[in-house]
């Protein structure tokens, strides 16, 4: 079920009690871990917390602790599976589930016991009516004649005779619930055809925190960036975005004014978030102008920079914008002050002239103390790199998740600050690889959708064994192969990739996005049709993560699941 | 956290995960259901403002609008008025009650005392609406508990009943068939009482090549009561009445006729073998092999059953049984998908290997071995049990011989596997089986080398083991073949 009162319903609830932290690593739910972890603390509430990178783990996690704990919270996952049925916990377990994941499995929604959604009930979900998906058995049952006795066993010893008027109207009944049980399959089907996100995690506790009055700007910013990391791993859409946004900014000027007057002034450890309409350069201020410029999906798409063509065209828009290449090619902290002063209006006007339009966007920026500023999609990026670095070759998931955590603290700004170098190297990988993709022709038109194999042995592959890294490669390569193409048809097409995942097991992992536009809803169908195509198969695949467009798959049952694919979806 | 590594198998494993759960939300579905449904049961009375009453459905009752708000009280008036008309509609009514899916009120009509007018109007010729819906209801009174059945009788409906089978309307006759059935088949006591009465050329009255398929239905459900219950049996001279139309009956094609008919003779040999003889004599053995193959399920659980009853008497019905191709069919039974099925045709197979050698090597030569080894291997349990007496019998009562080739089909090294079960009554059969293929292997020399196959197989760890099994007479029996036959090892 729903909660609606989450205050009463969900945090008085687990007020004083123990709870089991069950946290999916993606960053928004990184974020929404520390505002709860925030909360939980000013509270002195005592929770346990565990990373859980798919159903394997969350299964394990909760065998683990079902003994200790009563109640669960759920970041960013259980929400789209029919979570007891998955689980089958005891009858007083408690799970609360706050997760982006749509469509929101009914048997959750309608869960009144057990089941406790931390959902904005607003949140475009479209939840079939419980009328239309379930139905009392009522009249049904029992209501066979007692003639029929069980195939094969001896026949009753006496038989009633029943009234033939009452069995036409079980005839015309069963034909009636035939009828509904078809029209059942077809809302399910409906409903749970395509996969989506909704509102923010982060934003969805910020809100809690709000509503108790123990919102702090730590957690503000937190909020913001789990809302940036939708945008920048395309999960949302643009409308939803800047709606988000919008009420983000609301809390901003709340907060900013509210503290006028004690800390209106920067001092070391104050820290200051800003509404900003700044410019979509990946890390820019961490960076190079130019190193930004080229790594950026946008900017790079737009110039096509893995043609000379491309190359060429930069070199004359920095001219027109009057940059000396010295000052674009150094640090940015070390550029001019007078250069920085007006540099995103510079930068918006000739973007403007070179057809992108779009070079600023709606985000938030923070200030810790004097010198350090961050743009949120800064943290997104750096965050992610961590929470999926392969440093060490036992690179440890449990660490990973610590860091990335730590990072998102403005009391650790020497691991965010590794985590921004690690990003830098993820889209320097992610760039090359896009451009080597695109010049050895590596995605093929499959008919109804596109596809890539990154071949074992590609530089930087090991990387990309990994979702997030994957998911942000997957869009930079349709941006860019949307940009570079001629066939038409071929730009509307959604785009399946698959890198090797564990060469000794010889598993690939498959990511399905959906078709790149700039009014895409961002509904994604392939988790249905990896299920089915690995279904009719029989292919060995592993559908472990919560995002059911992510899965593993046996290398040599690649082409049988992708041939099932493409009859599946012509 | 879980370890990362997870072996190779997992994927697979967790693909076919899809299926399980399917049937597990089934079953959450349901009980998420339920919940509702308590919710909105308590709503729905509530806003209604009624209480759980045995009022008459009004559906059931809608087809005859001023039926509607006709109560018991209204039944009771009409049925006891002298107008037939009244009577009529208070039997309507009371039939239509009783005809309800659930909860019809036999014990309130009971209580109201309609029986007497009711069986009362069964003889009214002259009225056969009436009739027929008295009939009706006084069928379904009759179908409750042994209670219920008992009034009916006590209110002198067996001779009513008797007479309206003659009743020129097909369907009035048809209705007394099915409530004489239904009294039939409260046991032994009211079977033999209508078998005094006549019942049995009374039913038959009707009985002719151009009955309609619907009555011969009720009419052989009927005759299998009459043929039904022990303790005691139907008396002969009844059985002897019956068989006749039985045996007519089953040589029609209706699966419903042909799955009473086959209970019916599956009834009459479980007994005595002076019983079964008289069945056998009748010739429907070659018919009843030949159900056995049926195409319908509930035909052939029946016909096996008969089958397994007749091989279970002397020699020579096991003989006729052979006779009549049962070893033909029997191997496809043995590997029915049914576990049941299975079972029961091992059953049959034990006894047959309980016969004479000539009857062993008939069940060699049908090629009976390979599915019997199949069964001990990997069989359904009570399957296994079944297929153990098999061996047992069959090592019991073959020649030497016959029992090497038992040996050689696999069976010897499937019997020990099951040494591991945690049955001790078919632990002591196989150690008899054991015991049993020693002493065909001593006529021919070979107990030695027996008792190096048996080591080799394991089967001597496994008795072993057996020594120490809380059972007494499983541990003496396996300490008697370990003495017997494993202990002159030190001599060599």
């Amino acid at each position: 079920m729903f909660v609606t009162d989450i205050r009463k319903d969900f945090y008085e609830v687990v007020a004083n009690q123990r709870v089991a932290l069950m946290v999916a690593t993606d960053i928004d739910a990184l974020c929404a871990c520390k505002i709860l972890q925030a909360l939980f603390h000013c509270d002195h509430i005592q929770y346990t917390l565990v990373p859980v990178t798919g159903w394997q783990e969350l299964c394990t996690a909760f065998l683990e602790h079902k003994e200790q704990f009563r109640y669960f919270v759920l970041i960013n996952c259980g929400a789209n599976v029919d979570l007891l049925e998955m689980l089958q916990p005891d009858d007083d377990s408690i799970f609360f589930i706050c997760d982006t994941h749509r469509p929101v499995d009914v048997v959750n929604v309608y869960n009144d016991t057990q089941i406790k959604l931390l959902i904005k009930q607003d949140d475009d979900l479209d939840v079939p009516s419980y009328d239309d998906i379930f139905r009392d058995e009522e009249d049904e049952d029992g209501g066979d004649s007692g003639n029929e006795s069980d195939e094969g066993s001896e026949p009753s010893e006496k038989r009633r005779r029943f009234d033939e008027a009452a069995i036409e109207r079980r005839i015309e009944r069963q034909r009636a619930r035939r009828e509904w049980e078809a029209r059942r399959r077809e809302i399910l089907f409906d409903y749970e055809q395509y996969e989506y996100h909704g509102t923010s995690a982060a934003m969805m506790f910020f809100e809690l925190a709000w509503v108790l009055t123990k919102d702090t700007k730590d957690m503000l910013w937190w909020a913001v960036i789990g809302l940036t990391d939708q945008w920048v791993h395309d999960k949302i859409t643009h409308i939803k975005y800047v709606t988000d946004i919008a009420t983000m900014q609301r809390h901003v000027s709340r907060h900013n004014h509210r503290n006028e007057d004690e800390e209106n002034s920067l001092s070391i450890d104050c820290m200051r978030i800003s509404f900003e309409y700044d410019l979509r350069l990946t890390l820019y201020q961490h960076w190079s102008l130019y190193e930004s410029i080229c790594n950026s999906c946008y900017t790079s798409c737009s110039f096509k920079l893995w043609t000379l063509n491309g190359q060429k065209k930069l070199q004359e828009y920095l001219a027109d914008m009057g940059l000396p290449l010295k000052q674009v090619k150094q640090k940015f902290n070390s550029m001019d002050v007078s250069i920085k002063e007006n540099l995103r209006e510079v930068i918006e006007e000739s973007s403007n002239k070179y057809g992108m339009k779009d070079i600023r966007i709606q985000t938030f920026s923070v200030h810790f103390g004097f010198k350090n500023r961050f743009l949120a999609s800064d943290m997104v990026h750096a965050a992610s790199a961590l929470l999926e670095s392969a440093e060490k070759e036992e690179s440890n998931t449990t660490d990973n998740f610590i860091k990335a955590l730590d990072s998102l603290s403005r009391s650790n700004l020497e691991r965010l600050h590794s985590g921004i170098d690690l990003a830098k190297r993820k889209l320097l990988a992610i760039q090359q690889t896009v451009a080597s993709c695109l010049c050895t022709n590596l995605i093929l038109s499959q008919g109804p959708f596109l596809y890539c194999y990154l071949l074992e042995g590609t530089p930087d592959v090991k990387l990309f064994s990994k979702p997030l890294a994957l998911t942000l490669l997957c869009k930079y390569l349709l941006r860019a192969f949307v940009h570079s193409t001629r066939n038409k048809r071929c730009k509307l097409l959604p785009l399946i990739m698959a890198a090797p995942k564990d060469v000794e097991k010889g598993t690939v992992i498959v990511v399905g996005i959906p078709p790149e536009s700039e009014t895409s809803d961002k509904k994604n169908f392939f988790g249905r049709a990896f299920e089915k195509a690995a279904e009719s198969t029989s292919s060995r695949t592993l559908h472990d993560h919560f995002d059911t467009s992510i899965i593993e798959l046996k290398t040599e049952d690649r082409s049988k699941f992708l041939d099932a694919l493409i009859t599946l979806l012509s | 956290m879980p370890t990362k590594d997870v072996s190779g198998d997992r994927i697979s494993k967790f693909k076919n995960k899809g299926k399980d759960p399917a049937k597990r939300r089934e079953k959450r579905i349901t009980e998420c259901v339920e919940l509702r449904k308590a919710q909105k049961h308590d709503s729905f009375l509530k806003r209604r403002n009624i209480t759980l009453s045995s009022l008459p459905d009004e559906e059931a009752l809608s087809p005859h609008k001023d039926l509607v708000g006709y109560k018991l009280e209204d039944i009771v008036l009409d049925v006891n008025s002298d107008s037939i008309e009244a009577q009529t509609r208070g039997c309507q009514a009371a039939r239509k009650l009783l005809s309800k899916c659930h909860d019809p009120p036999m014990k309130e009509i009971i209580d109201a005392g309609l029986l007497a007018r009711f069986v009362s109007f069964l003889s009214l010729d002259d009225e056969p609406a009436l009739q027929f819906e008295a009939a009706w209801a006084l069928t379904n009174i009759a179908s409750g508990a042994s209670w219920c059945t008992q009034q009916v009788v006590e209110h002198g409906a067996v001779p009513a009943f008797i007479d309206l089978l003659a009743s020129p309307m097909l369907h009035i006759s048809e209705q007394a068939v099915w409530a004489l059935g239904n009294i039939a088949g409260d046991g032994p006591v009211y079977r033999d009482v209508l078998i005094e009465c006549n019942v049995i050329p009374a039913l038959l009255a009707h009985f002719s090549p151009d009955t309609p398929v619907g009555y011969l239905r009720n009419l052989t459900w009927t005759l299998s009561n009459l043929c039904r219950n022990k303790n005691p049996y139907p008396p002969l001279s009844a059985v002897q009445q019956l068989l006749p139309p039985l045996i007519q009956l089953f040589h029609l094609c209706d699966k419903d006729i042909l799955c009473d008919a086959c209970w019916a003779i599956s009834y009459l040999t479980d007994g005595s073998n002076d019983r079964i003889d008289i069945i056998v004599k009748t010739g429907l053995l070659p018919r009843l092999v030949e159900l056995m193959s049926h195409e319908e399920f509930r035909v052939v659980t029946p016909a096996l059953r008969a089958i397994g009853n007749i091989v279970s008497g002397s020699d020579l019905h096991t003989q006729l049984t052979i006779d009549a191709g049962v070893l033909n069919v029997l191997p496809k039974l043995l590997r029915h998908k049914k576990a049941t099925l299975q079972k029961e045709a091992m059953w049959t197979l034990s006894n047959i290997a309980a016969g004479h050698c000539k009857q062993i090597q008939q069940l060699i030569t049908c090629g009976l071995l390979p599915p019997l080894v199949e069964a001990l291997r990997n069989g359904d349990f009570k399957t296994q049990k079944e297929a153990v007496w098999a061996v047992t019998n069959f090592t019991c009562g073959g020649t030497a011989e016959q029992v090497v080739q038992l040996v050689q089909s696999g069976a010897l090294e499937a019997i020990l596997d099951l040494l591991q079960v945690n049955d001790a009554k078919v632990i002591l059969i196989i150690l008899e089986a054991i015991n049993n293929i020693f002493t065909a292997a001593g006529k021919l020399g070979e107990t030695k080398k027996l008792s190096l196959l048996i080591e080799e197989l394991g089967g001597l760890e496994r008795m072993e083991l057996l020594q120490s099994h809380e059972n007494d007479l499983v541990y003496q029996a396996a300490q008697n073949l370990i003495e017997t036959f494993f202990s002159n090892d030190d001599a060599d």
